[in-house]
């Protein structure tokens, strides 16, 4: 080879370098949907990990055997048909043929069976099914029975809820894992497979079709009907900083961003290519959370003069701005605009403000100025922006506020302290709820009242727990709703946390995506691109 | 100077050693539990305890600390607490995006800054001098994102000229993997042109009084000749200095750039390591930022050798 050749190969060499790869093809980028969503994808096992995120991204991966649909009523999924022996205690399901696994392997009821196992430990009505169960048992490869001591009349809500976590099914080989411990495997039978070689936590996960799903016949409704998915590929492009993400969506970088800041919302509005839609009817709850173990708020009285000068439009402006469509006041526990909303006994929220009755109160119950600490997390925005008026709001009414700004880790931490103050615990967090999660009694953390067993806080009243097992055991919508009502009366004495608010969330997605359907979580299926 | 250089990495050792120890305590004292994160709101204290076992965060402070130091010692890192991926490998996930952009930083930042601080110095007194050095006050003074955001709305979204966000590996083309790191690479570049920019001024001010320029100039040489050959050559040295302190504090810069471009490299992993109290990755990627910190530093004294041959170690 002569010198001048060397040259040419190294310069052909030099010029290929610098030229970009290949461009994906229109149609390619047009089968591809790039998702921001509201978090990173840290993990991915949604009985191990109870982030929404990863519950949001596991619906693509996994399925389940019910799924509710917008009335929360749970169809069949995963399952054919069941039965249920007259006394309601034997289940019999009977899964639909044609099921695989994402390795080719069919769904066999003994993969049910163990995920089932797998699901009752970690979350609560599976614990209480788990309480009652007798039997769980495959009976031949598509049918398995479930044996209870006594009838749970909420068995196939508690297997369709989008409640986290969901009773996804894996295969046995995977279900079998320690539910405290993490999976290692991504085999799911839902609509997509996890490409896990391009998944960089922190950065980017990806989805690609999976062929031999089989869809149901019915319309999609949330998380039932046919799951048909109008893409070929899903990446989630994860975005720290609401700025980059709304510039990546004008410039056309990605094609939905699942929760846009509110501040950057008029300027969204202004493209013509972008669409703004709520994301969630169900919208979220504002909490207000007592530490009912320690002075001043194991008083009841202490929690009630809290509740008499909460106003909730002060909370609702610092967490949302000056966007009034996205808040509404909510003088209940229960989510507004479902069924269970009920404002019974709600005088303490609704009535006038009254911040003489709240310093009576305060001084029945013995408060003479000792500090509070109020622990608020500063990196997640509602949480400070109630921390905030929480602080302004309590020092008017003459309580010594220890006001600690802190982080989400911290206080995830050191909520779990049942220590007094002075020794690392703490008097009041916030947090939030999903509004989903509010719409009945089943999986509301903040409305168990069952003391050392409850959620941070551990209220204890007997009145609320009451109305929950008549809830449990409510067999139409009427009972349910006069057992929120009962639920409501109770915990608007006891204050087991004093509600700040119901506040909703935008999305925003390029004009060129359609079948965005607005729902408790991001649905992919029946979305597409052009 | 072979037994400088080897004298100098075995000095590592210890230094490395006392950094493990300091981020392994701090880590400890540190508040946040993993186990309550990852238990997620409907555990129970004891379902959290159960987790905190799983990880072996109940054991005593020495027992985990010897675990860990042995691990190290065998090349092994841990694994990340929450992805259960290697820390070595989202360490390998992440480096290409940070190495890329401290390259391209530092190569923007030191190919503009030093001929600006040698023109600044020339012109001492004058208006470009002025306008030099009013740069530079800006470039310290205006902080990295808002550099980024001003960029990033100007080129990307108005122009349309480059991407916004992300990052293109360089197996990808050249082009591509460049055009992602251009505006990340000139946000995160301004404080340090600034920077250079000063101390080139003030040691080239300082050189070009010396007799030997004099020299120079009465033997009849070029201007760019005394400039470039005669006073760059002996005012490297503070220079070269400058230019290593900013490749230390480039990660640290990366941190915030990585954010506001959405690039997936080691800043944003220790970030989101730290908010998760992810031990085993903050502990990996905090040795590995010790680990390059002192070898930059032995480079830089390396250097020294060669822009002033006086130098011996």
């Amino acid at each position: 080879m002569k010198r001048r050749d060397v040259l040419s190969l190294a310069g052909a060499a030099g010029a290929a370098a610098l030229l970009p790869a290949p461009a994906i093809s229109q149609g390619a980028a047009a089968r591809t949907l790039r998702f921001v969503p509201q978090a990173n994808l840290a993990n991915f096992d949604p009985i191990w990990g109870t982030q929404f995120v990863v519950r949001n991204a596991s619906m693509l991966v996994w399925d389940t055997l019910y799924g509710i649909d917008n009335t929360f009523t749970p169809r069949r999924q995963m399952v054919e048909s069941e039965e249920v022996s007259d006394d309601g205690l034997t289940w019999t399901f009977r899964l639909r043929s044609g099921l695989r696994w994402h390795d080719g392997e069919p769904v066999l009821a003994r993969d049910c069976v163990a995920s089932l196992e797998r699901w009752m430990v970690r979350d609560g009505m599976g614990q209480m099914i788990r309480a009652l169960r007798q039997e769980l048992t495959a009976i031949d490869d598509r049918t398995f029975r479930l044996r209870l001591s006594a009838p749970y009349p909420k068995l196939l809500l508690a297997l369709g809820k989008n409640n986290t976590p969901i009773a996804f099914m894996m295969p046995e080989r995977i279900a079998r894992t320690d539910p405290f411990q993490q999976i290692t495997e991504y085999i799911g039978s839902g609509p997509m497979r996890f490409n896990r070689s391009e998944w960089v936590p922190g950065a980017r996960a990806t989805f690609s079709r999976f062929e031999q799903y089989v869809p149901r016949d019915e319309p999609p409704n949330w998380l039932s009907g046919g799951k048909r998915m109008l893409v070929d590929r899903v990446e989630w492009v994860i975005q720290p900083d609401a700025a980059t993400a709304a510039a990546a969506l004008q410039s056309g970088e990605v094609d939905w961003w699942e929760t846009p800041l509110n501040d950057l919302i008029p300027v969204l509005r202004r493209n013509r290519s972008i669409r703004i839609d709520i994301a969630d009817p169900l919208g979220n709850v504002g909490c207000l959370r007592f530490n009912h173990l320690h002075p001043p708020f194991n008083d009841v009285r202490a929690r009630q003069a809290v509740a008499w000068v909460v106003n909730q439009a002060d909370f609702m402006r610092a967490v949302v701005g000056n966007d009034d469509s996205l808040w509404r006041p909510m003088y209940s526990y229960f989510t507004p605009e479902t069924p269970n909303y009920t404002e019974a006994g709600a005088e303490i929220l609704k009535n006038p403000r009254d911040p003489a009755t709240a310093r009576r109160l305060l001084q029945e119950a013995g408060y003479s100025g000792q500090p509070v600490t109020m622990l608020v997390a500063q990196d997640l925005a509602p949480l400070s922006a109630m921390g905030q008026v929480a602080n302004a709001l309590l020092r008017s009414i003459g309580m010594n506020v220890d006001f600690v700004a802190t982080d989400w880790g911290t206080v995830g931490a050191r909520r779990a302290s049942r220590e007094p103050r002075e020794r690392g615990g703490w008097n009041i967090i916030f947090t939030w709820f999903a509004g989903a999660d509010c719409t009945n009694p089943a999986s509301y953390l903040g409305l168990r009242a069952h003391g050392d067993q409850a959620w941070f806080g551990w209220p204890n009243d007997p009145a609320i727990e009451a109305g929950r097992d008549k809830w449990f055991a409510a067999r139409n919508a009427a009972e349910e709703r006069a057992a929120c009502e009962e639920i409501s009366r109770a915990a608007m004495i006891s204050q087991p946390f004093t509600p700040t608010g119901f506040y909703r969330a935008y999305q925003a997605w390029r004009t060129n995506v359609s079948g965005i359907v607005p729902g408790p979580l991001p649905w992919f299926w029946g979305v597409s691109k052009t | 100077m072979w037994a400088y250089i080897v004298r100098r990495i075995l000095a590592t050792i210890p230094v490395m050693a006392v950094v493990a120890l300091f981020v392994f305590s701090l880590l400890y004292i540190a508040p946040g539990d993993p186990a309550a994160v990852i238990a997620g709101d409907q555990a129970s204290p004891e379902d959290v305890e159960r987790i905190r076992a799983s990880l072996g965060l109940d054991r005593p402070y020495l027992v985990r600390f010897g675990e860990w130091v042995w691990r190290i010692l065998h090349g092994d890192l841990g694994t990340s607490i929450f992805t259960n991926l290697p820390v070595a490998t989202m360490i390998a996930q992440r480096i290409e995006p940070t190495l890329s952009l401290m390259t391209v930083t530092i190569l923007f930042a030191v190919s503009v800054a030093v001929p600006l601080g040698v023109v600044a110095a020339w012109k001492q007194g004058t208006i470009i001098d002025r306008l030099v050095m009013a740069f530079a006050v800006l470039g310290f003074s205006v902080p990295v994102f808002v550099v980024g955001y001003l960029l990033a709305y100007s080129f990307a979204l108005e122009l349309d000229w480059l991407p916004v966000q992300g990052y293109t590996p360089f197996s990808h083309g050249f082009w591509p993997w460049l055009e992602n790191l251009i505006l990340p690479a000139l946000a995160l570049g301004t404080v340090y042109i600034a920077l250079i920019a000063r101390i080139t001024r003030a040691s080239m001010l300082e050189v070009l009084n010396q007799d030997y320029i004099r020299t120079a100039r009465a033997k009849g040489a070029g201007q760019g000749s005394i400039l470039f050959l005669h006073a760059l050559k002996n005012a490297a040295v503070p220079i070269a200095t400058v230019v290593g302190i900013g490749i230390a504090l480039l990660i640290g810069g990366a941190v915030v750039t990585e954010s506001v471009f959405a690039i997936p490299g080691l800043g944003r992993l220790t970030v989101d390591a730290i908010l998760r109290r992810d031990y085993p990755v903050i502990q990996g990627v905090v040795l590995l930022f010790s680990f390059v910190y002192v070898l930059v530093n032995l480079a830089i004294d390396l250097l020294y050798t060669l822009f002033d041959p006086r130098i011996r170690y």
